[in-house]
């Protein structure tokens, strides 16, 4: 329900269509998932080129393996999974850092992380508001926009161990905020 | 896809925001998630993107699904991050493709195999003879017309034909040495001699370009492998009385592969490069012919 965009088929219809070829569920996809997906990314990374390559890039994606939507979740995070992916592999070929260190949320958070996850507003958004933008960067990148240790040392441009380290900092400050 | 779970929706004036960027972290986190649920909120966020923008987006996705699929070396390539106009000529230069490949794999088997029939270290000479001129025979063929599958993409490259011919010749050397040095390995174990052939292979592929700023790359590279092979030949013979006893069993006395020899050959490679940077304006030249 809710499908929009003229287009009658949900978005896993859309999906299984694809895999038959059908050019015209491509473009469904794009024009739902186009838009949220350039300005998610464009809030991490601010060169409007880069992202609109990446946005490209995932698009071919999900066209060239429709076959690798497992069919559980939602579409867009499967979409979100292959585009903030995309962007890692744009900062490893550039070898730069990325720009801005912005935010996000989930794809498949662990338990622990579910915990964070699970409180939208309030102390744990405040928390996170205070954390120093070294240790938020982190965060975002790893528990909110699902990213591995070693991809999210490549967005973020710095090395794996201090990915680590941050977030092995950044977790007492943000229990506390939950308790 | 929609949730059923949810009522809560983001006001307009949060997407708005969210768009702009004027949201605090938390703000921006929760409605990021939000948007992974609900098709609504990704619907009323749409508009807050330049539909020219959309629009590129997509025509230049049909491009990309329209133009022909890189193959996988070009992919490789990509990879290892070479720029996607280097990694295509790269991928399309001789050396790089399988036939060629072989090919050279086959003439060094046949070259190892001699080394293990004969007796000495003359048994190697064919070899010697051989690893150096496989790399220019590959740089030719990566320049010439008929040969060269990328021949008239080479001439619109986006870069001087300059920088083109160094990439390529760079490609065709390092691939070809490494082959024939996987081929050494093979060889009877005689000592330093089974390496011998490293010196004359950059040699004799920086004085072919040398040459081929004077005359086609092909003509310049037959002048090298007659000069290389008759030169090579003709001082094992000098040294030891008539050509015959070159396939005679017995040690290797051509000069080049003397440390006299090596260092002259560093010499002309030295003298080949600096021919090849103050004429490399002739490349440009051929190419407007």
């Amino acid at each position: 329900m809710a499908e929009t965009l003229d287009d009658p088929r949900s978005d896993q219809q859309l999906v299984e269509a694809m895999a038959g070829g059908d050019r015209s569920a491509l473009r469904s996809l794009h024009s739902r998932h186009a838009p949220w997906l350039l300005l998610r990314l464009s809030r991490r990374c601010a060169d409007p080129a880069i992202v609109e390559e990446v946005v490209q890039d995932t698009f071919l994606a999900v066209w060239r393996k429709p076959a690798a939507y497992k069919g559980s979740g939602p579409v867009a995070a499967w979409i979100w999974g292959i585009g903030i992916r995309r962007l890692v592999d744009q900062f490893r070929r550039q070898r730069r850092p990325m720009v801005e260190v912005a935010e996000g949320m989930a794809t498949t958070p662990s338990a622990e992380e579910q915990l964070l996850l699970g409180v939208e507003h309030g102390d744990l958004g405040a928390a996170l508001n205070r954390l120093s933008p070294e240790l938020r960067a982190v965060v975002q990148a790893t528990v909110l926009d699902g990213l591995t240790t070693r991809e999210a040392a490549r967005l973020l441009g710095i090395p794996a161990g201090t990915v680590k380290t941050r977030m092995m900092r950044a977790k007492p400050q943000l229990r506390e905020a939950l308790l | 896809m929609s949730d059923p779970a949810t009522t809560w929706h983001a006001e307009p004036d949060l997407l708005e925001r969210y768009a702009r960027g004027d949201i605090d972290h938390a703000r921006a986190c929760s409605l990021e998630a939000h948007l992974l649920e609900c098709a609504r909120c990704r619907l009323a966020l749409a508009p807050a993107v330049d539909t020219g923008r959309l629009e590129g987006s997509w025509d230049g996705l049909v491009a990309a699904l329209d133009a022909p699929r890189p193959g996988r070396m070009e992919r490789l390539l990509a990879r290892l991050g070479v720029r996607e106009h280097t990694a295509r000529l790269l991928a399309a230069t001789p050396t790089l493709r399988l036939s060629w490949l072989a090919g050279v794999v086959l003439a060094l088997g046949f070259a190892v195999a001699a080394a293990h029939g004969g007796r000495g270290e003359r048994s190697l000479l064919l070899f010697l003879l051989l690893a150096p001129l496989l790399p220019v025979a590959g740089v030719a063929a990566s320049f010439t017309r008929g040969v060269d599958p990328t021949y008239d993409v080479a001439l619109a490259a986006p870069m001087p034909a300059f920088h083109l011919l160094l990439i390529r010749s760079a490609a065709v050397l390092g691939t070809t040495m490494v082959v024939a040095a996987v081929a050494a390995l093979g060889l009877p174990d005689l000592g330093w001699i089974v390496a011998a052939w490293l010196v004359p292979a950059v040699a004799l592929t920086v004085v072919s370009l040398a040459l081929a700023t004077f005359q086609a790359p092909v003509t310049a590279a037959a002048t090298v492998a007659a000069v290389w092979v008759g030169g090579v030949l003709g001082s094992e013979a000098l040294s030891d009385g008539g050509l015959r006893a070159a396939f005679r069993p017995g040690p290797i006395s051509s000069a080049a592969f003397t440390a006299g020899g090596q260092l002259a050959l560093v010499a002309v490679t030295i003298l080949a490069l600096l021919v090849v940077t103050s004429r490399h304006d002739r490349f440009e030249i051929e190419r407007t012919v």
